[in-house]
């Protein structure tokens, strides 16, 4: 192995089987697995069993059935069967003692006031679950709806609900014929967030490999051997590795997560359709199906996956080689406070225009910050998944390119002179020194 | 043909700003001895040991290395201990002495052999598995002398190399750097501010001071140049009684109980100008028990302080 591949040979290897790496690595999926398991399993366990009392005073919506002995809804449709709810009627409405006696959970009080400021007082002695409450309040809603329509416009409750109407807006890209755009947005999102923590994780990391082998002194020996341009390019590759091997294991684990949940959730019988709950389905259809979820079908990974590899190889440089060029100027971290301050600006101001950016990813700040070169390895994340022109995106990506190897030069001059300082305040004005002398 | 100086400086020049780091310093390194690079603290010393090992250029100058312009390429075949050293804390110690041994162009079979030969020898051959931030700052130091010894450089630059170890390992360090030098095919350049190293190991030295080179040459004759007329005496009476009968015959400048004898003291004293050394001891054996009278000649350390101190104003 040649010295540059002994570099980044040891600056991957000291890295990737620290504990702390392989822990954390592992537990990004598994935590990702646990989060959405606990979702499936909170949403499933959340509608616990509901017995529901309303008690209508004003007999809007219920009726006496001499059949049944008992009070039935005027609109049956409008309370159907549910897995946890339950629904009984009454107009009278039970006393507190008699209430904690019964195997009612909650208590719906309805009279004719609801019709003015739409509200009816829900007595319980443990709060139903949000879920429980959304939907009584939207079966209320209906059936309190029907007796509007029937009593006050003396309208057939069928013909108002062929008449009410609800717009969607189903989004089409007129060139890629695209749809569900923002919810594709967030996958660029989410994308540019972790490309963003990367930079800054493994940036940081340069800065104090930089700031270690200068303080120990052992940048001495080194570059007795190698030249510091080598040192330095060794270094910055072995650890943008060290996020590439995260990047991968990442992408090899969640696939596996994905997989493994997938089967696991449908063995569970846990994926059932949203219109039905008795048909089980399986874990694409039902992702497919999934108002939420269905658009993670949509985007093309490989694209995304390829784009992130190579915004994140010059993104990295770009930022790695100034984080590294402040790590030779200081003698200690704390030190290099005031000069990352500049560093991170364009970082952050990406990272801010990404969460802007989510509603309107073909907005001017967006687009613009897309071909910035420092913004750009976050910001063309946000539109990537939209369907991006090519030549957009060979424009942004050479942009970086060609200023990541600006800014390597640049650095190595502020590197070799660097890190052999010692004892010595240096100055922005020293930094310009350095870079100009050859 | 005579053979060719290790090195052979001449007329380097390194300004760093306005400072004036070296100026104009030339000397030749002989082959195969230990040379004594000195100088107090900011004389350049580190500067000049930089640009041998190709860290920093000269502005103007040359340094030939055995014979040939010294480039890059000499770079493998010197060895390197700079004064200020450290080693990697989350590596462990054989990972990280094999590291450097490949950097220094050793292949993975010569460098394991050869390591296993030094970690034997100076006794860390039981650390090969811990991480160095466990081990003692002195076992550290061994290894980061063995690391720059590994690859047999034919120029070995050791700056200050005994600092921070106790007796007994300053000692075997000490032996190892005889040994290399007997050995004959190794030319090593010492620099350091301990004094009874220089004169027990080196065989010449040059003496930097403020970017400039004030004394340069064999130990022993820079030793006896330096002689100005003094004389250790030693004689078995009292201080007083000596001094009495010394009378005006000669200057004294010290006098002391000897401590190895008891009983004993020794004088430090200077006779007049063509005075007679035997005349004088045989008058003052008459008066008091004179044990040795031997001519004194002054320490590398005297030397040192006295070159430094004789030294004009600082180059501007």
């Amino acid at each position: 192995m040649n010295k540059l591949g002994l570099i980044i040979y040891r600056e991957w290897i000291t890295r990737v089987r620290r504990r702390a790496f392989i822990i954390g690595t592992l537990m990004v999926p598994v935590l990702l697995a646990l989060g959405v398991g606990l979702g499936a399993w909170l949403e499933n366990t959340e509608m616990e069993d509901n017995k529901v009392m309303v008690v209508d005073l004003s007999g809007m919506i219920t009726f006496w059935d001499d059949s049944r002995q008992a009070y039935l809804p005027i609109c049956s449709e409008c309370f159907p069967e549910r897995a946890h709810l339950e629904y009984r009627f009454s107009d009278i409405a039970l006393d507190d003692d008699e209430f904690l006696l019964s195997d009612f959970t909650s208590m719906v009080l309805l009279d004719d006031a609801i019709l003015q400021h739409g509200q009816a007082k829900n007595l319980y002695e443990k709060s139903p679950s949000i879920a429980a409450q959304n939907t009584i309040e939207r079966d209320l809603s209906s059936a309190i709806e029907r007796f509007k329509v029937k009593e006050e416009l003396a309208l057939d409750y069928e013909a108002y609900k062929r008449l009410k109407t609800k717009v969607s807006l189903i989004g089409e890209d007129i060139i890629t014929k695209d749809g569900n755009a923002t919810e594709r947005s967030i996958v660029g999102f989410v994308f540019s967030l972790f490309m963003f923590m990367q930079i800054m994780v493994y940036g940081m990391h340069v800065m104090r490999g930089v700031i270690e082998e200068k303080a120990n002194r052992i940048v001495e020996v080194i570059i007795s051997v190698v030249r510091p341009m080598e040192l330095l390019a060794g270094k910055i590759i072995g650890i943008g590795l060290v996020g590439v091997t995260q990047v991968i294991a990442l992408t090899f684990l969640g696939f596996l997560v994905f997989q493994v949940g997938g089967q696991a959730l449908e063995i569970s019988g846990l994926l059932t359709s949203s219109t039905n709950e008795a048909v089980e389905l399986d874990f694409e259809t039902w992702m497919a199906s999934n108002d939420l979820l269905g658009f993670v079908l949509e985007v093309n990974w490989p694209l995304m996956v390829v784009c992130a590899l190579g915004y994140f190889t010059a993104g990295f440089f770009m930022y790695a080689a100034l984080f590294a060029a402040i790590g030779s100027a200081v003698e200690q971290e704390s030190d290099a406070q005031y000069l990352m301050l500049p560093a991170m600006l364009p970082l952050f101001a990406s990272y801010i225009t990404a969460i802007m950016a989510i509603q309107n990813p073909e907005g001017q700040v967006a687009v613009i910050g897309s071909y910035f070169p420092l913004t750009a390895p976050i910001l063309m994340l946000i539109r990537l998944p939209l369907g991006v022109a090519w030549w957009e995106l060979v424009l942004s990506l050479s942009g970086v390119i060609a200023t990541a190897y600006a800014f390597v030069l640049v650095s190595a001059r502020i590197f070799r002179t660097g890190i052999l300082m010692h004892g010595k305040k240096i100055t922005v004005r020293e930094l310009f020194r350095w870079v100009r002398h050859d | 043909m005579p053979t060719a100086p290790a090195l052979d400086i001449s007329g380097i020049e390194k300004r760093f700003g306005e400072q004036c780091a070296l100026a104009g310093v030339g000397f030749q390194v002989p082959q195969s001895g230990i040379f004594g690079l000195l100088g107090p603290n900011g004389a350049g010393k580190t500067t000049l040991l930089r640009m041998l090992n190709g860290i920093t250029a000269p502005d103007a100058g040359s340094i030939s290395f055995f014979g040939e312009p010294l480039t890059r390429g000499h770079l493998p075949t010197i060895g390197y201990l700079p004064e200020e050293r450290g080693l990697y804390k989350s590596m462990r110690v054989g990972e990280q002495a094999m590291y450097f041994a490949q950097l220094r162009g050793l292949n993975k079979k010569v460098a394991h052999e050869r390591l296993r030969y030094w970690f034997d020898r100076l006794e860390v051959d039981g650390w090969w598995q811990k991480e160095v931030g466990e081990v003692s700052k002195g076992m550290a130091q061994k290894i980061q002398f063995i690391l720059s010894v590994l690859h047999e450089p034919r120029l070995l630059i050791l700056d200050e190399p005994l600092s921070g170890f106790d007796p007994i390992n300053a000692q075997r360090i000490r032996e190892v750097i005889l040994d290399l030098k007997a050995r004959g095919d190794t030319t090593i350049l010492l620099s350091t501010h301990d004094m009874g190293s220089v004169e027990e190991m080196c065989d010449e030295v040059a003496l930097l001071n403020r970017g400039q080179l004030v004394l340069n040459g064999k130990v022993p004759e820079l030793r006896e140049a330096a002689r100005d007329g003094r004389y250790a005496v030693s004689f078995r009476d009292t201080a007083m009684a000596f001094t009495v009968a010394l009378g005006a015959s000669a200057e004294l400048i010290e006098v002391n109980p000897n401590p190895e004898v008891p009983g004993e003291h020794v004088a430090m004293l200077r006779l007049p100008a063509k005075s007679d050394i035997s005349t004088w001891v045989r008058w003052i054996s008459e008066k008091v028990e004179l044990t040795s009278c031997t001519p004194w000649r002054p320490g590398m350390r005297d030397i040192f302080i006295r070159a430094v101190e004789q030294q004009q104003e600082p180059v501007k």
